[in-house]
């Protein structure tokens, strides 16, 4: 029989010992969606489910510019939270526009960093290539209806995309995610944290077996920079973002300063948009530089039929949101 | 109404009696049926859309945990053809043979003692498949394609000749996508063997097909077949059918001598109890320049599954829509390798709708004449095939207080003209016909020594408000209160009726409430027609009242009895009748043409003019559906139908892979449905006299809600941008 191991952990060092030693050992906690991954599309790879919902990795913390999120914080909770309304509230908005009111109140922040695709390639055991779950079998889903998939960092190998809302703002903002292992702790940049598939697809980030996210440190945003997170989509909730965008900037004198742009919705992971960054800094906040911006942003994306609509649309959602956080008048 | 009753119920906004029932969780739905010492069956479906089993390797699923037998096509006895219903043949068995038609096919089913050991067990059935290549898209050359299927290709007049000689003419085609029903409750069967007696509770609109269909199959007596359903998950026309998975349900339990449970899960909804097919439409207008019309030419291509059969017609609606002398409408069914389509609320309306009242906007909008007057100067005032009056029309109506209602008038015309912000404004509408549908039903009405009445039929409350107007129409003519009517629907044993479908279960069982009740009432007479202790001594039902649990003379109300005390008088626990209606649209003397509903449909929305995002900012429906029995119900469905009509518009569709034939987007996360969000506030207003033909002149409703609604948001969306989508449903990459 098939059958998945439950075990509740009951401290923080027996988690990570309980996964660190059985390679088929995952993390169970809100968000991560492994019930539905194991139990209803067959397509988990774990044998034994560490809960670690009891834990106590909730709630958040104000260290001096840092908003110091634990793992186990719920989307509900965050998005209410005063630091983030008053310092974050492209975070707030990134929150609120994710998933359903229901789901919001039981995903926590480390589920969702750790989401998996949801590629309904990936996700149907029928479907036998998928390069994520069967190395080298290839990807189905580049030759199939594709409008929910990835443009940037995406390849023949793989156009997943990492759907969260949440990971684009907290790539923008160089949140900084903490680890524990067996061997002690390490932090990694969320920038640095995911791998684009390139020819592994499987390996998603660069968590060691059995490291748990302990907290996510989310700088907060200097006074006197504006901010937004703007979600493009057909229904107006719970569906995921075709295109998405998340800005952080100050105008000073009617010049760009300190330039924070990631997507959303078009990225095979949390999408960083450095060389639009580069074009805005010190630049003048018109709609042309926005323009060129958005350009510089979506340079070289890989589409397949049923995604080429995207690199307009996300053109489109960058000059919006730049807009809308400049001042700067359609 | 021969009946002369003191009190009104019938319209009022009643709250549904089976309201507590639901939200306590005490409603049982079919999912919810437990039997000491159950089974549990698993579906094991089909990984490829056509080929054949090599084998099926079933060893590794029966040696798992408490699993009890798996049935394939190998080991299942030879079963006779299921019968077929009134709209076709039965769907096709998949057991029969080795043979795969389509993706999620069933191939084995699995039972075990408990769900999770089946599931577990299901996923070691391996099947060895002999794949060959699917026809999957609708334009497929190597497609068989299958004309006038339903044998309803018309024409009246001479269309070739009168589109030739048009002062204006128009031709466009249109597409609509795949969508699928999607009730909220699972679709379950529990089939529970007693010698040759076969109980099954089973989500079906349709009992009495239900009944029928298993008899047939297990040959038993339809008497020896019990089905039950007092409450339903919705629907929407998937339980019009008795599918194989209810077959193989009730075989399971035979073979294993034990009750056996199935549950589909959200992706086998998909699969397996049909959806609302695609189409491919050509819609050719001809007019003159002051817009009326002269020809009409509608034909409609959809498909069907391999080696089935659907009833789902794109031109349905067409040819009684307008005044206009030529029209002809064709359709085709194409046969693919997909699950089979079904029915879905409105179907091939729905489809025929979008196309025709789109069309009709574009017209209006090359001849410079407003939409609405458009359709008012091609009004069918009278049937256009037969030149009968109709039983009641007041359309014209819903359109004129429609357009008031919805300040269509005060917009500005041009397209691209209105503008909130960064959102371009537009507004849409479309008129709505709808077909006559009304179908023979029984009931029986009892009153007993208490004074209270019951009412049973074996009709479906599938979540629209059945329950409720049948105890308002029972209490109304039998002069009670709504909390005196006991009503018990949904079992195959009790008298009777039709499905709930085809918005006809209301106005059929309504003539039967209303016969029963007369019936009733001269039974009570006939009692005490030589009684001499009783005022109603010899009367006629014309000479008395019902009125709070008594009946009395109309010219003395004084004069008069409780039922009880007629009852208790004559030492008898109660009385019982069975009420009937036989509807004939044909009857002789009847110089008129029977109406459905009609509505006019009014759609305001935004477009984000860099974005492309579509939401509905207002919407209204004015509706003549006539005597409307219970004004709050009736006000739920048409909303919900309205929302549905939404959802076409802008949001659903099945996805199938173009290589597989697998649906990409089988769960409630993937395939979309409105949410709240995408809701504006919904006005629905009814409008209109009670019919002269239909039961207390009431005209069905349950479907037309949702006709009309995807073209009045795609002519909505064209007022916005100037941009004509002909295609659904309408998403952002058509519109940005």
């Amino acid at each position: 029989m098939s059958t998945v191991e439950y075990v509740r952990a009951q401290d923080v060092p027996g988690a990570i010992a309980l996964v660190a030693a059985d390679v088929a050992a995952a993390y169970l906690a809100g968000g991560t969606t492994q019930v539905d991954l194991l139990l209803k599309d067959g397509v988990g790879e774990a044998t034994r489910l560490v809960d670690i919902g009891r834990l106590p990795l909730a709630g958040t913390e104000q260290v001096g510019d840092v908003l110091r999120v634990r793992a186990l914080t719920t989307m509900a909770d965050l998005a209410e939270d005063p630091v983030v309304i008053a310092r974050l509230p492209l975070v707030r908005e990134a929150l609120l526009a994710g998933a359903s009111p229901q789901l919001r109140n039981m995903a926590t922040i480390g589920g969702n960093l750790l989401q998996r695709t949801r590629c309904r390639y990936f996700r149907d055991r029928r479907v036998t290539a998928c390069n994520k779950r069967r190395p080298g079998s290839g990807c189905a889903a580049v030759h199939g209806p594709a409008r929910m998939h990835a443009i940037l960092g995406a390849s023949e190998n793989c156009i997943a995309l990492h759907a969260s809302d949440l990971c684009v703002p907290l790539v923008a903002l160089d949140a900084v995610v903490h680890l524990q292992g067996t061997g002690g702790s390490r932090t990694v940049p969320l920038t640095a944290f995911y791998r684009v598939p390139s020819q592994r697809p499987d390996v998603e980030n660069v968590l060691e077996h059995g490291e748990l996210v302990t907290h996510v440190d989310v700088p907060l945003l200097p006074s006197g920079m504006r901010s937004a997170y703007l979600k493009v989509r057909d229904r107006a909730s719970y569906e995921f973002a075709l295109t998405s965008a998340a800005a952080a900037l100050s105008v000073e004198d009617g010049t760009i300063r300190t330039p924070r742009l990631a997507l959303g919705g078009v990225g095979t992971i949390p999408w960083r948009a450095r060389e639009a960054e580069d074009v805005l800094r010190d630049a003048p906040a018109t709609a042309d530089t926005f323009r060129a911006a958005a350009e510089a942003a979506v340079r070289d994306p890989f589409t397949v039929p049923g995604t080429e609509f995207k690199v307009e649309l996300a053109k489109r959602t960058i000059v919006r949101v730049l807009k809308d956080v400049s001042g700067v008048p359609s | 109404m021969t009946t002369v009753t003191a009190n009104k119920i019938i319209g009022e906004p009643v709250d549904r009696i089976d309201g507590t029932l639901k939200v306590t969780g005490a409603a049982t739905y079919p999912s919810d049926v437990t039997y000491p010492g159950m089974a549990y069956a698993v579906l094991v479906g089909s990984t490829i859309a056509v080929g054949r089993i090599r084998a099926i390797d079933t060893v590794d699923a029966l040696a798992a945990p408490g699993v009890l037998t798996v049935l394939t096509h190998e080991n299942i006895p030879s079963l006779p053809d299921a019968p077929a219903s009134p709209f076709g043949p039965p769907p096709r068995f998949p057991l029969r043979d080795d043979r795969v038609l389509h993706q999620g096919q069933h191939v084995a089913v699995v039972v075990a003692e408990s769900p999770e050991q089946a599931r577990n067990a299901a996923r070691f059935v391996r099947v060895d498949y002999e794949e060959t290549v699917p026809v999957l898209a609708i334009d497929d050359p190597a497609a068989p394609i299958r004309s006038n299927p339903f044998g309803t290709d018309a024409e009246h007049g001479d269309v070739i000749a009168a589109l030739a000689s048009a002062e204006v003419g128009y031709e466009e085609t249109f597409r609509t996508a795949p969508v699928t029903n999607n009730p909220l409750g699972l679709f379950a069967t529990v089939a529970c063997w007693d010698d040759e007696r076969l109980v099954v509770h089973e989500s079906t609109q349709w009992p009495m097909q239900a009944r029928r269909t298993l008899a047939g199959v297990f040959s038993l007596a339809e008497t020896a077949v019990r089905v039950l359903v007092p409450h339903l998950g919705g629907a929407f026309g998937a339980g019009l059918r008795t599918w194989p998975h209810t077959i193989l349900t009730a075989l399971a339990a035979r073979l294993l001598d034990r009750p056996v449970k199935l549950v589909l899960t959200r992706p086998q909804m998909f699969t397996a109890v049909g959806h609302r097919p695609e189409s491919v439409q050509r819609v050719r207008l001809g007019a003159t320049r002051e817009g009326r019309l002269v020809a009409i030419d509608h034909e409609g291509t959809a498909p069907v599954a391999a080696e089935e059969f659907t009833f789902d017609r794109m031109t349905t609606g067409t040819p009684d829509a307008y005044d206009c002398p030529n029209v002809a409408v064709r359709d085709r069914l194409v046969a693919l390798n997909i699950p089979n389509p079904g029915f879905m609320r409105a179907p091939g309306h729905a489809e025929g709708s979008f196309a025709l009242e789109s069309a009709m906007d574009e017209l209006a909008f090359r001849l410079g004449i407003d939409p609405v007057e458009l359709r008012l100067r091609n009004f069918a005032g009278t049937h256009p095939r037969t030149g009968l009056p109709w039983s009641s029309n007041a359309l014209r109506e819903c359109y004129r207080l429609g357009a008031e209602r919805f300040g269509w008038y005060v917009r500005d015309p041009v397209p691209r003209s209105m503008r909130d912000g960064e959102w371009l404004v537009g507004c849409g509408m479309a008129g709505v016909t709808y077909q006559w549908y009304v179908t023979p039903c029984q009931v029986r009405i009892s009153i007993g020594r208490d004074g209270t009445a019951r009412v049973a039929c074996a009709g479906t409350d599938i979540g629209t408000g059945t329950y409720t107007i049948t105890a308002q129409l029972a209490a109304e003519m039998l002069g009670l209160d709504v909390e005196q009517v006991h009503v018990e629907l949904g079992d195959s044993d009790l008298p009777p009726a039709p499905q709930s479908g085809g918005s006809g279960l209301a106005t059929s069982l309504a003539g039967a409430v209303e016969d029963g009740t007369r019936r009733l009432l001269d039974a009570f007479l006939d009692l005490v027609g030589t009684d001499d202790r009783s005022p109603l001594r010899g009367r006629t039902r014309r000479e008395v009242t019902a009125n709070a649990g008594r009946l009395h003379l109309v010219s003395d109300p004084d004069a008069g009895e409780p039922y009880a005390h007629m009852l208790a008088r004559h030492d008898l626990d109660e009385l019982t009748v069975i009420g009937e209606k036989i509807p004939d649209p044909q009857a002789p003397g009847l110089d008129m043409a029977p109406s459905g509903a009609s509505a006019a449909q009014f759609v305001e929305v935004r477009v984000h003019e860099e974005l492309g995002m579509l939401r509905v900012s207002r919407l209204l429906s004015v509706m003549d559906a006539g005597t409307v029995l219970n004004e709050k119900t009736a006000r739920s469905q048409v909303s919900g139908a309205l929302v549905m009509g939404i959802g076409m518009a802008m949001l659903e569709e099945t996805v199938f892979d173009p290589a597989t034939g697998r649906i990409t987007n089988g769960t409630f996360a993937d395939y979309l449905i409105p949410t709240h969000a995408d809701i504006p506030d919904v006005d629905v207003v009814f409008v209109g006299e009670p019919d002269r033909v239909n039961p207390l002149g009431a005209k069905g409703l349950g479907e037309v809600g949702l006709v009309g609604l995807p073209a009045a948001v795609a002519n909505a969306v064209h007022h916005a941008t100037g941009k004509r989508i002909r295609s659904l449903p309408i998403t952002i990459e058509k519109l940005f």
